[in-house]
């Protein structure tokens, strides 16, 4: 299986396509419904760096973080899916969820040389990947907070990526 | 009867952190099948990763999804037995203890009722705040009291049907019905491969409970006609591991049929019963 370690580059990205089943290690966010619409806002009013966030080369995973551990949710849900555009224009190159995206999330998904990946809904496997976690913004929002997690080999496959999908026929 | 509390509250937490973390010898043996069947590619590494992390969450006593669930109590009762008011309230306190050690996620919300529907009140970040749902009890012949744990995720609630079937006199007819609902909550659940639950009796709550009883009984290795036929027309729509294509849609179906009403109606329940789901495990009291 091939890995992928953060910070990821646009080369990185462009070596990458549909179904390819990849690992990733290093650093990377999670968010969902409540926390990725105020990353949003944040960018839009170019307070984000004030908080010690840089997106670029990042990696943002669609999920809680609670005493169970974490796992994908569904990333076409609005406040999630809404944001994978601005997130990637923003230097987001890899976004990890659940689920099938819109052709025009694909598409701004190619335009800012990002992609998308899946990952299953495996808790206990996850958790052993994770050596550490901490709040990063928004603390108030408890487990769903955005976070970062210190992984090691976490499986992924990618999903979308170039303009195509691998919910492509299905 | 007195209650050996300390006693059932250990039983009743143990219980249910092994429903929580645990799969079931038939759903490894559904999933090493399945695993067999599919060639290599994304569908299988979903499958295996799958089985992988229930090894793993078996061994740790983990949550097997960070959806850890409802918890949903059947009791079943034996002729000489007796459930008591402490009885059940001494199980609840084994379903706190159960919650904290598995650790459930919170996801019990304060408030008055216009606060728990808009969530306006908050979240208890107390995993053993989360209530169980109301209680099922059965008599059944063995003489012991029974507890069963199941943990009900949000998906397969999302997606889950309990409606009216014309059946116009013909099993077909329900059993097509039911591929339509399932193939499509299959799809849109994405948590797949699934297992069908079904319940048919005379009424909404009636079909809903035989569901839950099917749940709760249910075995992939013991298949009647009607369970092989809905789980291999269901694997027809090639739907796959979290939709990804491939042979394993549905692992299996769990179907119980109760009395019926002499009309032309049935009422149906389906569940989708998730990729890791049902979780369940059962304990005598």
């Amino acid at each position: 299986m091939n890995s992928i370690i953060r910070p990821i580059t646009d080369s990185i990205i462009t070596n990458h396509c549909v179904g390819e089943m990849i690992s990733i290690s290093g650093n990377i966010y999670t968010g969902r419904d409540a926390v990725l619409p105020k990353i949003v806002t944040l960018i839009n009013e170019g307070k984000l760096e004030e908080l010690g966030i840089s997106l670029y080369g990042g990696v943002i995973f669609h999920t809680a973080v609670s005493p169970a551990g974490v796992g994908p949710t569904s990333s076409n849900k609005y406040e999630i899916e809404s944001t994978i555009p601005i997130l990637s224009r923003a230097g987001v190159k890899l976004h990890i969820g659940k689920g099938a995206i819109s052709k025009e999330t694909i598409a701004a998904l190619d335009k800012y040389n990002s992609v998308y990946a899946i990952t299953p809904p495996v808790t206990a496997l996850l958790g052993s990947k994770i050596l550490s976690e901490k709040v990063i913004a928004f603390p108030e929002l408890g487990m769903e907070a955005f976070h970062l997690l210190e992984v090691k080999n976490f499986p992924i496959i990618i999903a979308a990526a170039h303009g195509k999908s691998i919910y492509d026929g299905k | 009867m007195m209650v050996n509390r300390e006693g059932i509250i250990h039983k009743v937490k143990e219980t249910l952190v092994t429903a929580g973390s645990t799969f079931s010898e038939d759903k490894k043996e559904a999933y090493r099948k399945a695993i067999a069947k599919e060639p290599p590619g994304t569908a299988r590494w979903v499958l295996e990763k799958t089985l992988e992390n229930a090894l793993i969450a078996e061994k740790n006593r983990s949550p097997l999804c960070d959806d850890t669930g409802i918890p949903h109590l059947f009791f079943e009762v034996g002729p000489n037995k007796c459930v008591s008011g402490e009885l059940i309230h001494t199980v609840h306190e084994g379903i706190i203890e159960g919650l904290r050690a598995l650790p459930g996620r919170p996801m019990a919300i304060k408030g008055n009722d216009r606060q728990r529907i808009d969530q306006t009140g908050g979240l208890n970040i107390d995993p053993g705040a989360l209530l169980p749902a109301p209680i099922m009890i059965k008599s059944i012949e063995e003489d012991v009291i029974r507890l069963h744990i199941l943990l009900h995720g949000g998906g397969p609630e999302i997606r889950g049907k309990t409606y009216r079937v014309f059946h116009k006199h013909s099993l077909s007819v329900v059993i097509d019905e039911i591929i339509t609902w399932a193939n499509e909550s299959t799809r849109q659940l994405g948590c797949s491969p699934v297992t069908i639950a079904i319940g048919i009796g005379r009424s909404h709550y009636e079909a809903t409970s035989l569901m839950f009883e099917a749940m709760v009984n249910g075995n992939h290795n013991i298949q009647n006609d009607i369970e092989k036929e809905i789980t291999e027309r269901l694997n027809i729509s090639k739907i796959g591991p979290l939709g990804l294509g491939g042979n394993a849609t549905a692992l299996g179906t769990f179907l119980k049929v109760g009395s019926q009403r002499a009309s032309g109606v049935r009422i149906v329940s389906m569940r989708p019963c998730c990729s890791i789901e049902p979780r369940k495990a059962s304990v005598i009291l």
